[in-house]
């Protein structure tokens, strides 16, 4: 009983009139932490702290690669995404809306410590964008692209530079899912060589070259390599929006485990796929803006207690992302807590009978330290 | 000077630590005239050091931490205790996405609580009655022999992991292993279930041996 009264108060603070929300309260007081505004763009303050629903055919379009995978399997238990509104990812809302596409691409880089919600404030902009109409070149993680290789081919645009056809086609089998309009729209402006016979003229649409890509794997990173140009010159016009969204932007200034044949280490310069992206997420194209997140937890070579951006970016990297707007991301607040509480009660995720409990709830609080990832890795066996 | 500490031998006067938090709680019109009395005791006797494995949380299950421990290797306790929350998870999900997909009328009748589960699966598998060696007149005999609840919890946890360790596809998990077994139990199913009623078979067909216990 307690909690219920505790859950509506902070519900009538938040001015729950106002909202446009299905749920009774007095019925099912549970559901005050759940928002039936699946909109990302009319969220604001009121919704903080509640979850709102992502029906799952957009959840296949929109993110093909993008969600972390105990999300991902939350999703299928469930059946439903449900994705918490936090101040972080409302204040990077509220610039998007605000910025000046004329202007040059401004950078976001969401940093926090580990497993306080970095990756979904990335998916829960991913997902405003993609509503909005942008288009969004979403990599879902950048560590991926420097470590576990086992193909490195030479590429034969540039003798130095070494490719990663595995990764790449699988980068541009998601990227073709979530923008399939886009790749009719967009034309080449230059004629691309695919090797000795095969190639794509001007004024061709951007998904031949993805067919390309994904055909020819060889040569997969050259086919990124062309993408991510062709977007970048042509976004400035204003035909499209366009979203750079990276989670794990550190890697790409980091160490590599990869090694060439000679055994001798590799830098993240000598590999296209990273070459391409550092030149666009640069800041000197206009008509969008670039979202990225900093990663401990896959990064090589980084102590686990390093999460502010010059520890993990280096000099190098801070040099090159200068300036950007730093988002910090923290644990849940208390209310934050009530609500996701609320949901594993509601879902039916917490099944151990003193969970339903104020002690059970207060050793959790204690447990997980307010912690997102360490409530979800707590509450999975209880 | 090295204190014994493994198999240490308490004096007798040392009483056993208590860690629920409820009974610190009561205030003190509430004892009863004997836990006033205990409560005195304890002001004046010395307390026995609580071993790592006791726990205040409201979480902790006696027989859970058990079958962890069975199931540790070398002492790798983090391990092993990772391994039995995927497998309670792994089970809570299997049960929630059936859950989830049946009709209303089923839904009562599946069970969701893997605490629950795991207790009702391991009473499953628990033997009634086990065989022991007895030899007399230079010949062994096979001799059925009633079981105290503390070697049948053994033999019914014995059972279930050396049953994933074995006999199991090389390339799959514990936690998956584990749970599709302690599932298979719940329902009176399964090789475990089975091994269960051979033993009992064993024990019907030596009947005849019975009386040469003498216990």
């Amino acid at each position: 009983q307690l909690e219920h009264g505790c859950a509506l108060h902070t519900a009538a603070r938040g001015g729950l009139s106002s909202v446009s929300s299905q749920d009774v309260p007095a019925e099912r007081p549970r559901e005050v932490f759940h928002t039936s505004e699946s909109d990302p763009a009319k969220h604001t303050e009121q919704h903080e702290g509640r979850l709102y629903n992502i029906p799952l055919e957009e959840v296949k379009a929109v993110f093909p690669h993008g969600l972390p995978y105990r999300f991902q399997q939350q999703i299928r238990t469930f059946n439903e995404a449900r994705v918490m509104v936090r101040r972080p990812a409302l204040e990077l809302l509220a610039c998007l809306k605000g910025s000046n596409l004329a202007h040059p691409a401004v950078r976001y880089v969401i940093y926090g410590e580990r497993g306080t919600g970095k990756t979904m404030t990335l998916c829960h902009v991913v997902h405003y964008c993609s509503r909005q109409g942008w288009l969004v070149l979403h990599v879902p993680d950048a560590h991926l692209w420097v470590k576990n290789c086992k193909e490195l081919l030479q590429s034969s645009y540039n003798k130095d530079r070494l490719d990663q056809p595995l990764q790449a086609s699988v980068w541009l089998k998601n990227f073709k899912t979530s923008n399939e309009r886009f790749l009719q729209e967009i034309k080449t402006q230059k004629k691309y060589m695919w090797g000795k016979q095969e190639s794509t003229e001007e004024g061709r649409p951007l998904g031949e070259v993805v067919e390309q890509g994904l055909a020819r794997v060889r040569s997969a990173s050259d086919a990124v390599g062309v993408v991510l140009r062709e977007i970048k010159q042509q976004s400035h016009r204003g035909s499209f929006r366009l979203l750079v969204a990276v989670d794990g932007v550190n890697a790409l200034w980091g160490r590599t485990t990869l090694r060439k044949e000679d055994k001798s280490p590799v830098c993240p310069e000598e590999l296209t796929l990273v070459h391409n992206l550092r030149k666009m997420v640069r800041n000197d194209w206009s008509g969008g803006a670039i979202v990225t997140t900093l990663s401990q937890t896959g990064s090589l070579f980084q102590p686990s207690s390093a999460y502010t951006p010059h520890e993990l970016l280096g000099k190098e990297g801070f040099d090159a992302l200068d300036p950007f707007v730093p988002i910090p991301v923290a644990n849940y607040s208390p209310r934050e807590f009530e609500s996701c509480y609320g949901y594993y009660l509601e879902r039916k995720w917490l099944q151990h009978e003193k969970a339903h409990t104020e002690d059970g709830k207060a050793e959790l609080r204690f447990l997980s330290g307010s912690n997102p990832r360490q409530l979800d890795r707590l509450a999975g066996p209880l | 000077r090295i204190m014994p500490v493994r198999w240490s031998r308490y004096n007798p006067s040392y009483l056993e630590p208590e860690v629920k938090k409820d009974s610190y709680q009561k205030p003190l019109e509430e004892l009863t005239e004997e836990e006033r009395e205990q409560m005195e005791l304890k002001a004046v006797r010395p307390i026995k050091a609580a071993p790592p494995t006791l726990s205040s949380s409201v979480f902790s299950d006696p027989m859970v931490s058990k079958f962890t421990n069975m199931m540790m290797k070398s002492g790798n306790k983090v391990l092993a205790r990772s391994l039995m929350s995927q497998t309670l998870e792994a089970i809570k999900r299997k049960q929630l996405e059936k859950y989830h997909k049946a009709p209303e009328n089923e839904k009562e009748t599946i069970e969701c609580n893997p605490y629950v589960i795991f207790h009702q699966a391991l009473n499953n598998c628990q033997p009634i009655i086990g065989l022991s060696n007895i030899t007399k007149g230079g010949k062994t005999y096979q001799v059925p022999v009633p079981l105290t609840d503390n070697r049948k919890r053994f033999l019914a946890m014995k059972w279930l992991i050396t049953e994933c360790r074995d006999n199991k596809h090389r390339r799959m998990m514990m936690p998956e292993k584990l749970s599709q077994e302690l599932l298979l139990a719940f329902n009176n199913e399964g090789p475990v279930i089975k091994r269960k009623h051979v033993l009992h078979k064993m024990a019907e067909a030596n009947r005849a041996y019975a009386h040469f216990r003498w216990w």
